[in-house]
């Protein structure tokens, strides 16, 4: 009975520490917000459930760059902060957290226009981190986009 | 006794036999199931470097003459000093393509900085001496038109090790250059970085 008290205070302390350990990202900005940003609406068709609850979409913005093509901006937080998400992420070594994304453009027919920057790319979420992924239209007669996001299965 | 003698061999054998199975031949995404080597600059590597390359560069509007007509882009030298035999052409060949798929630009073919793209420009004007062809079809000298900007870039590469863990960053530097002025209208860098742990066993 005591050596499997020792033991049970033993893992919960592993799992203390272990959570303890993972770096999580605190931020600070301004209150009082001067940006007057364009948003986006958007909707969401998510496949994948551990990916859709690991990032939270907080924004989507878009503008017409000085080139007079349409840039949008996805600000995403990865919310694998907090004690059972850390314990989890830090037992399979998914901290930091992996995943890739792309953007499709289309065009005012509705085709997909694809170039070189239709590749998939890489973003690493530190726990709480949030980034700015950012998409150029290829041309300035693209104004609908789509944003895929999926968990590198290569970092895993 | 036996039953154990009998065993060890079946599983040496067994574990011979399932490190020597490969994998037939298939067709793979680059980007999420090919090969990832901390000293190479690897497949995706290039598209990442390709992507946001070509995303800062349209977003920059260098490209925007007050004129209106596009601008004329030579696509110059991407020295590579990683060592790494990095095969720069990947990079400018998605630029180029991702340049005229933007509207914004033409790339000339003509001039290169490892000479030209295509010899044809040059080598058709030759034909002016030859009375095997119509001379009226024959492409005229002082029609070629010579490009407004330059495209080149340098790659550089710092590896460290520490221990068993091996880290290596590629530096990937790309200007966009006025060649009325030899200004640079835009540049941009990108990093790589990749790290493995090696096994005690050094693989």
């Amino acid at each position: 009975m005591k050596r499997q008290g020792l033991f049970a205070a033993a893992a919960v302390l592993a799992a203390l520490g272990l959570a303890g350990c993972q770096d999580t990202i605190n931020t600070v900005e301004n209150r009082d917000l001067a940006m007057t940003p364009s948003a986006v609406d958007t909707r969401a068709f998510n496949t994948d459930s551990f990916c859709r609850d690991r990032l939270a979409l907080v924004s989507t913005r878009s503008t017409v760059t000085p080139g007079g093509v349409m840039m949008v901006q996805a600000q995403i937080r990865s919310e694998r902060y907090g004690f059972w998400s850390e314990l989890w992420s830090g037992m399979t070594g998914t901290n930091p957290y992996h995943v890739l994304y792309r953007f499709d453009w289309m065009d005012e027919n509705g085709m997909a226009v694809s170039t070189a920057a239709n590749a998939w790319q890489t973003a690493i979420f530190a726990p709480g981190e949030t980034k700015f992924l950012q998409g150029v239209a290829p041309n300035s007669r693209c104004r609908d986009f789509i944003l895929s996001v999926r968990e590198d299965p290569s970092a895993k | 006794m036996k039953k154990v003698c009998f065993a060890v061999p079946c599983a040496v054998l067994c574990a011979v036999v399932l490190a020597g199975c490969g994998s037939s031949a298939r067709r793979i995404d680059p980007t999420t199931q090919g090969v990832t080597t901390v000293k190479d600059v690897n497949t995706r590597d290039w598209q990442d470097v390709s992507t946001r390359a070509v995303n800062s560069l349209i977003a920059s509007g260098a490209l925007v003459r007050p004129d209106g007509r596009k601008t004329i882009v030579m696509i110059n030298e991407v020295r590579d000093r990683s060592g790494a035999r990095a095969r720069t052409q990947i990079l400018t060949n998605k630029m180029r393509q991702a340049l005229l798929a933007s509207g914004k630009a033409l790339t000339t073919t003509a001039v290169g900085g490892n000479g030209p793209e295509d010899n044809a420009t040059r080598q058709v004007r030759e034909l002016e001496n030859d009375d095997l062809f119509n001379q009226a079809t024959v492409q005229k000298r002082g029609t070629v038109i010579a490009p407004d900007m330059s495209l080149s870039g340098e790659i550089i590469n710092q590896a460290t090790n520490a221990g068993r863990t091996r880290e290596n960053t590629f530096y990937f530097h790309v200007v966009l250059t006025d060649l009325q002025t030899g200004l640079a209208v835009w540049e941009d860098n990108f990093d790589i970085s990749k790290q493995e742990t090696v096994s005690i066993f050094g693989y």
